[in-house]
């Protein structure tokens, strides 16, 4: 027995009038105008390669107290649970807590904005007039997931076409609602308020609130990642991500958008040498054209590594000079104290 | 018919009507004025053709022989065998009213400006005259509303901070902290009454004898606590020494991060058994409020607990305390058992953070006990459950449900609604922008 697709019409004068009008204004849910940077799109595909994501994974140092530290959930405080364990118990839970640790520093993917959908399927003239307004057809199938799900539109005129981005999310939306996501995004995502969020320096937050209301592919959840990103290079406030799930896709932007130059002064005056190599690799990964590509990494002459990049890629030489330097100082300081 | 209320107006009358003799008017213990008849009859002048009524006329009554005192006593008194009735008590009990209030001496129904009384006598450089001015119509208004207010409202004895368990009864109540004892100024301390009640014994020569017992807590919110139980005559005295003997009497009980108990325990003294829970912060004590006023003296903020069987204020308070006495630590446990103790919180999204381990530790155990049960001495709570409302068994409770069916979400659009647009509106309000709620606007229905 052939199995039928469950399809649904949607026909609804006031969401009509407000598809329509979303056809004449454009993408209704953009805020603002300010869309993605100029980066080319190519290398925001190559996010996905295992040697950037191993890169990318190790850069985020994952931090147990910090990824299980004490958070406000909104819920009635319970007593806290004991339990007694024998050790090899204690290792099954903890192995677990790490499982869990890791599901929860999978990073958003980066990806580059999504093309408007733009396809007619049919026209049929002698439906023409024949309803006062669109009809929504959409697939409620169990088992197709938001992206391949088939809706459809018969307007007025008779055309028959596919639904576009914004007409998608609004039925994936009625039909199937994502938890805490809204049907119009919330207005804290408007440039002006976002970035009064950032000087709050409240970066997780924003993200993570980002992650909930837009696809990765949408071109406002790319505008206010890195509107985030740029502020917090700004700030140069990597702690606050260091250890989260947006640490890989914000060293992806600063490497591709070749500003790591305050990541590596952060990482030098923290004592970060290890991260400040990785950091360099990533550079050399992400753009083979560059002229310190050649300096190959040697365990154990980092330091030449990177002075390699601080001379020929960098953009904020004397900076970088100036911090590594007080880096080779504090270090013999201490190598002096051990002795 | 003619009647005689006032006695001025019947002067007025008969000093002009008759003469002074026919007419007999006394002012004095008994005061008849007698009309008579004959006397009408000769004297034409008076216009009167029918019999004329006596009327009497008393000028004293037990309102002018009596003093105040004695004429309130008479209203707000209750006889000896009404009071055994228990009548005029609490709510229902009268109060003397004192009549003098907002009244001002050399201030009357007339106004009347008296100088050296109600003003100064000279102001200025002008001598001030005696002066009437205009009646204030409110005067007498403002009197009646000062008197009517009075005796209906009895101000409470005690601040809702000071009051106990019940009204201005002393259970519950905080009677400051011990008396100093050789230099011992018992600096943070605080005394609560836990129990205060006469209690009488026969004597060959006496008879029956009544004495004040009171059962009281000591503590100074860190942990340190005592009780104290005492007799005396006065009710004030027995309470005194209970404190003192509590104040010689101190035990320090350990607390979990000071604001709970460290772990879940059960207790038992007599018929009285304890259930203890641990809670977090910010839940409070839900508990006997016996218990809950221990734990106030002794400065535990967060508990559970729960009473089974015997209620006797005594023996809660000492099954209580026998059982934070008992209270093992985290380290205790663990090197009892053999095992890691492992705590999982909430907030931390269960995290396992590993708050003891033995110092022998054993991995061949077999059966490792459930941490609630080991503590609870394999005591199993009673739980009982709750039943449904009465109403569910009404039948408007199924119509109920079936309305709220239909609305269960109309709260939470309206308020989207107001968020997104500032009014409720329909969904047709982009085509049609007189689909919102509330009254239409002119301009718009003209246009």
């Amino acid at each position: 027995m052939m199995k039928t697709p469950l399809i649904t019409v949607f026909k609804q004068i006031g969401i009509l009038s407000r598809l329509n009008q979303l056809s004449i204004t454009g993408n209704r849910r953009r805020l603002s105008d300010s869309g993605a940077g100029g980066v080319d799109h190519d290398i925001k595909s190559r996010f996905y390669e295992p040697e950037i994501l191993t890169l990318l994974k190790k850069l985020t140092r994952p931090d147990l107290q910090k990824i299980f530290r004490k958070r406000k959930l909104g819920l009635r405080l319970e007593p806290p649970e004991y339990k007694f364990m024998t050790t090899e118990q204690l290792e099954q839970e903890r192995k677990k807590a790490d499982a869990r640790a890791a599901e929860k520093l999978q990073m958003p993917p980066v990806l580059p904005p999504r093309k408007e959908i733009d396809e007619v399927i049919s026209e049929d003239p002698n439906l023409a007039g024949f309803e006062r307004s669109n009809i929504v057809f959409t697939d409620i199938t169990f088992g197709k997931s938001d992206v391949n799900r088939l809706i459809v539109i018969r307007e007025t005129n008779g055309r028959l076409r596919k639904a576009n981005w914004d007409e998608r999310f609004r039925m994936n939306q009625v039909y199937f609602p994502a938890e805490g996501r809204k049907m119009n995004p919330p207005s804290l995502f408007k440039q002006e308020n976002m970035l009064r969020l950032c000087e709050e320096q409240r970066y997780e937050f924003l993200l993570d609130l980002a992650c909930i209301q837009f696809e990765p592919d949408d071109p406002e959840y790319l505008r206010i990642t890195e509107t985030v990103y740029d502020s917090i290079d700004e700030a140069q406030a990597y702690e606050l991500l260091r250890s989260t799930r947006h640490y890989g896709p914000l060293m992806f932007h600063l490497v591709t958008n070749r500003s790591i130059d305050n990541v590596l002064v952060e990482n030098l005056q923290t004592d970060r040498l290890e991260d400040a190599v990785w950091a360099i690799s990533l550079y050399h990964l992400l753009h083979p054209e560059s002229k310190s590509k050649s300096t190959e990494l040697i365990p154990g002459e980092e330091l030449q590594f990177i002075k390699s990049y601080i001379e020929t890629d960098s953009k904020k030489r004397g900076l970088l000079e100036m911090s590594l330097q007080t880096y080779l100082n504090t270090r013999e300081v201490q190598v002096q104290r051990q002795q | 018919m003619l009647s005689l209320r006032c006695l001025p107006a019947a002067q007025k009358i008969f000093s002009h009507c008759l003469n002074a003799q026919t007419a007999s008017l006394k002012i004095g213990s008994r005061c008849l004025a007698t009309i008579n008849s004959e006397i009408n009859q000769k004297k034409t002048a008076f216009p009167t053709t029918t019999n004329i009524v006596h009327q009497q006329i008393r000028f004293t009554s037990f309102f002018n022989k009596l003093t105040g005192e004695q004429l309130w006593k008479g209203v707000t008194s209750v006889s000896n065998a009404g009071k055994k009735r228990g009548r005029g008590k609490g709510n229902r009990k009268k109060f003397a009213k004192n009549l003098n209030r907002g009244q001002v001496i050399g201030v009357g129904k007339a106004n009347i400006i008296w100088p050296g009384l109600t003003t100064p006598v000279i102001r200025g450089k002008e001598l001030v005259e005696r002066q009437k001015l205009p009646e204030d119509p409110d005067r007498e208004a403002r009197l009646i509303k000062i008197r009517n207010e009075m005796g209906r409202f009895r101000p409470l004895k005690l601040s809702p901070i000071e009051r106990g368990w019940s009204g201005s009864k002393m259970p519950g109540r905080s009677i400051g902290p011990p008396d100093p004892l050789h230099g011992e100024m018992w600096e943070g301390f605080d005394t609560k009454v836990l129990e205060l009640k006469t209690v009488t014994c026969m004597t060959g020569n006496l008879g029956r004898t009544r004495r004040q017992s009171a059962f009281v807590v000591t503590g100074n919110k860190q942990g340190l606590c005592g009780i104290g139980l005492a007799k005396a005559i006065d009710p004030k005295a027995a309470m005194k020494t209970a404190k003192n003997k509590a104040a010689q009497n101190l035990l320090f009980v350990e607390r979990y991060e000071g604001h709970t108990v460290i772990h879940d325990f059960f207790t038992q003294f007599g018929h009285t058994k304890i259930f203890v829970t641990k809670m977090p912060e910010g839940y409070g004590l839900v508990c006997h409020r016996a218990i809950r006023t221990v734990c106030e003296v002794i400065g535990i903020t967060d508990l559970y607990a729960k009473v089974e069987g015997s209620t006797n204020v005594k023996n809660v308070v000492k099954a209580f305390l026998i059982g934070l006495m008992k209270q093992k630590s985290h380290e205790q446990l663990a090197d009892e058992t053999g095992l890691n103790v492992v705590e999982f919180r909430q907030e931390t999204e269960f995290y396992p953070e590993v708050v003891a381990a033995p110092i022998v530790s054993r991995d061949d155990v077999k059966e490792v006990p459930d941490y609630k049960q080991y503590c609870f001495d394999n005591k199993v709570v009673l739980k009982k459950k709750k039943p449904p409302p009465f109403y569910t068994k009404e039948p408007g409770w199924l119509y109920h449900l079936v309305k709220m069916e239909n609305a269960r979400n109309h709260d939470k659009v309206r308020k989207q609604l107001r968020f997104e647009y500032g009014f409720l509106r329909s969904f047709l309000y982009d085509k049609y922008p007189e689909c919102r709620a509330g009254p239409v606007k002119k301009e718009e229905s003209e246009s």
